[in-house]
């Protein structure tokens, strides 16, 4: 039977596993993700959920163990944040290549040194090249939905992809929001049981991975699933959402961006915070509206140059750096390639904002917003880009 | 030519094919098909990348190869969803070098252990990284030449087998390719008991040791005669030794490989001194419990 109650995102993230029928976690603690394995230890000792949960001693291990459980054909879920994906890095280039849909939450939080446990994105946009799937959450509602979706997209046989359902730390991973949980039946429905047919690692049926031996083939093949998995991201979210009644857009999501000169592109929890600032500064008669980036991996380019005639300009909220970038953050550089093509395109202005966890304010997002009307007003970009932190607000923090 | 029949009738008939790129006179092609021979068609070998590799990707059963950071690791995955779907009818072979297990994948192999996964560890010891070009390992022995230790390793060989052992799994053993009936045997053992089974063998290897391709088994045997490779297994915490030759000096073990032309009188006196020790330490302890 579905049910809603409050939970923590890391529970919802759990749910989302536990309702997917995932039969192998391997697993190894990290803050903020702890909660996600924990739970789903708990599910397991109590018999509500049946898989194969390995207690890993790392999580370079955690991932070789996925690639291994996934290739001998079951389904594998895994978590890990920071410093872990970091140290897993190595691995995570396995199962795209090898074309595994393996599920792992990339619970957001900052690398070290100038860092701490709280979030921002560098940990999972570092992966940006490797060929997994990045979707990224707002909530812990949406995270659960999303690791459901994920395994149908991943093991869809146009596909064959890891996908990484993110998520900021705390933010998300440790607020309890009103959570609804599908009722089991309608997810097996939904989701049928994973089949690779690709190869098989079993003695009766044994077929490896063929490896082309054109690399540049090898490759291509990889990009083109990552180009297929576009639709498919966008036709799994129209079906999730006529039967459970929820939906997120697929890889970009619109608010509010009817009759608006500006948009702002948020990715993550920071979202939420801009819904309600674009709705006051609306009500004000500010003409600015918003972009959740929800998939960063594939990118949806396509989507944006639909959307780009509609806006004078673009400011994008990078919740990263790229130290000695071409410009600005990972996600601002991604959107100018995307924009790049065309003839008339937006004025692109970047901000750098909630590094380390600290907080996205209303205040601050106001500002974004102002910045970007601003330059559609002047028909110049000021400051391309703008480490929104190092302004003062006259806050206090 | 009848020679070349009857090769391609034993190929069709093993479970390796011929043909590896292995270098001439590596035992790997040797040791693979009489360990897979011993363990029968129903096995999924997952390896590490280098040197035990190139024989590896020859086996015509369920194989997976990657790198040598990864060695138990994805073994361990294969044993879980194996164990999701109930099948408990397949053996379960990870392999790994001994620049992997003796150092980059120390870690992972030791947590096995500890998980008393179900799977049978090979360590595949040639005791140098010798795919990259013959660099010294944790499990090169000492005095022997590598690109890396020019004047001879300082450091003695890591004791991995007896390391394991104390990880109190069910099965250690050490083999050799110069002992066909006790590396099968050993093997069959292992493939019959539930839980961690590690098996150390040593790789005769003519491109980094500096010998004659044709010597490889003889170099080996030599390694056993000498006492500088006892051969053992270790049961339930019980050590046995397998195979007790009659001592030859390791002079003999030494001037056969080029590897360690440079050692002085003095040094082979003191190569000699510990093997004299450590056969003396083994026959005392043959039959006895030496994990506590």
């Amino acid at each position: 039977m579905s049910f809603t109650r409050m939970m923590e995102g890391n529970e919802a993230a759990a749910w989302g596993a536990r309702l997917s029928r995932a039969e192998v976690v391997p697993a190894y603690p990290i803050t903020p993700q702890t909660e996600v394995i924990s739970h789903i230890a708990t599910f397991i000792a109590e018999g509500k959920m049946k898989a194969q949960y390995i207690k890993v001693e790392g999580e370079h291990t955690a991932m070789a163990a996925a690639v291994g459980a996934s290739a001998a054909g079951a389904r594998v879920f895994t978590a890990s944040a920071s410093q872990g994906i970091a140290y897993m890095e190595e691995a995570l280039w396995m199962p795209p290549g090898r074309r595994l849909p393996i599920v792992m939450c990339m619970v957001n939080r900052a690398m070290a040194p100038i860092g701490g446990l709280r979030p921002d994105h560098n940990d999972s946009l570092m992966q940006r090249d490797n060929g997994w799937i990045q979707l990224y959450c707002e909530n812990g509602q949406e995270v659960l939905d999303t690791i459901i979706m994920a395994y149908r997209i991943g093991e869809d046989r146009r596909v064959y992809l890891p996908v990484a359902p993110c998520y900021d730390g705390y933010f998300v991973s440790a607020t309890a929001t009103p959570t609804t949980v599908p009722d089991q039946g309608e997810v097996d429905e939904f989701l049928p049981p994973y089949v690779h047919e690709m190869y098989s690692l079993m003695p009766e049926s044994y077929r490896p991975r063929h490896f082309e031996m054109n690399i540049a083939k090898g490759r291509y093949e990889v990009q083109q699933a990552h180009e297929r998995a576009k639709a498919i991201i966008e036709e799994v979210d129209v079906e999730y959402s006529k039967r459970f009644g929820r939906g997120y857009d697929g890889l970009l999501e619109e608010y509010a961006c009817d009759d608006v000169d500006a948009v702002l592109m948020t990715m993550g929890s920071m979202t939420g915070t801009a819904r309600d600032v674009v709705d006051e500064m609306q009500a004000s008669g500010k003409r600015i509206g918003l972009l959740k980036l929800r998939g960063f991996r594939p990118f949806p380019t396509e989507e944006l140059h639909g959307l780009a005639k509609r806006f004078h300009a673009i400011g994008v909220v990078d919740r990263n750096t790229s130290y000695g970038s071409a410009g600005g953050g990972v996600v601002s550089m991604e959107v100018a390639r995307a924009l790049y093509p065309l003839e008339d395109r937006p004025l692109l202005l970047n901000f750098h904002v909630g590094l380390g966890g600290s907080d996205v304010t209303m205040r601050q997002i106001g500002y974004m917003a102002d910045k970007t009307l601003e330059a559609v007003e002047k028909g110049r970009v000021e400051k391309a880009v703008d480490w929104v932190e190092l302004v003062d607000l006259g806050e206090v923090m | 030519m009848e020679i070349n029949r009857q090769f391609d009738e034993y190929y069709e008939k093993s479970y390796i094919q011929g043909g590896t790129a292995c270098c001439p006179g590596c035992g790997g092609p040797l040791f693979w098909r009489m360990t897979l021979e011993a363990l029968g068609p129903k096995t999924i070998i997952y390896g590490d990348g280098p040197c035990a590799y190139c024989a590896i990707r020859n086996i015509k059963l369920p194989n997976f190869g990657i790198h040598f950071s990864f060695v138990a690791d994805g073994s361990t995955g294969i044993l879980a969803a194996l164990a999701a779907k109930g099948r408990e009818d397949i053996t379960v072979v990870s392999s790994g070098g001994d620049g992997a297990i003796g150092d980059i994948s120390f870690g992972k192999v030791s947590a096995a252990a500890e998980r008393n996964e179900n799977m049978i560890q090979i360590c595949v010891d040639n005791e140098a990284y010798m795919n990259t070009g013959i660099q010294k390992s944790g499990l090169t022995p000492f005095g022997a030449w590598t690109t890396t230790t020019p004047l001879g390793k300082e450091a003695p060989k890591k004791e991995i087998p007896l390391i394991i052992a104390q990880h109190k799994v069910p099965y250690v053993a050490t083999t050799s390719v110069a002992y066909p009936r006790d590396l099968k045997d050993k093997m069959i053992k292992a493939k019959g008991m539930k839980g961690f089974k590690y098996i150390h063998t040593v790789m005769p290897c003519p491109t980094g040791w500096r010998f004659n391709p044709a010597k490889s088994v003889e170099v080996v045997r030599l390694g056993v005669q000498t006492w500088a490779w006892p051969l053992y297994e270790i049961e339930d915490g019980v050590l046995s030794l397998t195979v007790k030759p009659k001592q030859r000096p390791v002079e003999d073990y030494l001037k056969a490989q080029n590897r360690f032309r440079h050692l002085t009188e003095d040094q082979m006196r003191f190569i000699q001194d510990q093997i004299d020790t450590r056969r003396k330490r083994l026959l005392e302890n043959d039959g006895n419990r030496i994990i506590l």
